[in-house]
């Protein structure tokens, strides 16, 4: 199987059937991702569709020093902050958590899920760091260039992000 | 990896997502029609490189052109000998500068214009001494 960079290095050159190859690898896991930063379930799904269309028309200026997954992702962070935007997300009401679309996708448990209590006390971009480092294995590294924030900030960001979460556990 | 990244990730699968068929197809349309578009954009780009590279080809040989024209011309004349100036003035010319004086033609050229205004001016005069004769008479 041809790795990412292989992938991305054919699309570069033309080949669609390459692209449709990454499409289909990270379609999932970016869609798992969005859902956990959009209001709702459409609203995931058209970021995710918004992700693969600038990823297709900005393929040309992709650098193979980058990972592809922190160059999609990064993509993939910006859609869905626009879509959170103010006059997008007006007609959804920030505080009515029923709505949450990751309510619908998580299965009932005996523990809740980290990613839900993640969402209620951390920032988005500490929860994004937390996400991209420990979900997707990206190196902190890849994680400041996802987020387009130094090294240092990322590092000291997922260790509170990490105390924060142990803390919210622990007093449950 | 320790237990704590071990249940981030778990959970992290535990959120059930599935990419419907519709959707899947909804973003193979779109980025198909990015790549139409796509594609119109490097033909029009293409139009516009070949545009200018035709222009300036044009300019530059009309530039050329009319560089080599000035040249030539620059040449010839310099190296003209006078007698071949001479004679390329054609010969009812020479007859004609040799005849009579350009002043005397002008003047006769004028004349009837010269005449015409002086019967004018006279006719001006008149008029104007009728006015006054008419005034004094008047008042």
């Amino acid at each position: 199987m041809d790795s990412d960079a292989q992938l991305a290095d054919a699309a570069k050159a033309g080949s669609d059937a390459a692209f449709a190859v990454l499409v289909e690898r990270y379609q999932e896991r970016l869609l798992r991702f969005l859902l956990t930063r959009c209001a709702s379930h459409a609203d995931a799904e058209d970021a995710l569709q918004d992700t693969f269309i600038s990823a297709y028309r900005y393929l040309h200026s992709f650098d193979p020093r980058w990972r592809f997954s922190t160059w999609i992702y990064r993509i993939g962070i910006r859609k869905a902050i626009r879509q959170n935007r103010p006059e997008e997300a007006a007609a959804v009401d920030p505080v009515d958590v029923a709505a949450d679309p990751l309510n619908d996708c998580i299965a009932a448990s005996e523990h809740e899920n980290l990613w839900l209590a993640a969402k209620r006390v951390l920032a988005e971009d500490a929860y994004t760091a937390l996400w991209l480092r420990y979900v997707e294995d990206l190196s902190i590294k890849d994680v400041a260039m996802a987020l387009d924030r130094s090294v240092s900030w990322t590092k000291v960001t997922l260790l509170r992000s990490r105390r924060k979460l142990g803390d919210e556990l622990s007093t449950e | 990896m320790d237990e704590f990244a071990n249940r981030l990730k778990e959970d992290a699968a535990s959120i059930q997502v599935e990419v419907s068929p519709e959707l899947a197809v909804r973003i193979a349309a779109s980025i198909q029609a990015t790549e139409c578009e796509t594609g119109s954009t490097n033909i029009s780009r293409r139009q516009h490189s070949f545009w200018w590279a035709s222009s300036l080809t044009g300019l530059a040989a009309a530039a050329l052109i009319i560089a080599l024209l000035n040249w030539n011309a620059a040449d010839e004349s310099a190296e003209m000998p006078k007698e071949q100036i001479a004679s390329v003035v054609p010969e009812y010319v020479r007859q004609l500068n040799t005849g009579f004086s350009l002043k005397i033609e002008n003047a006769d050229f004028t004349e009837p214009l010269e005449d015409e205004l002086a019967k004018l001016k006279s006719d001006l005069e008149k008029a104007r001494n009728n006015v006054r004769r008419d005034l004094k008479s008047a008042f």
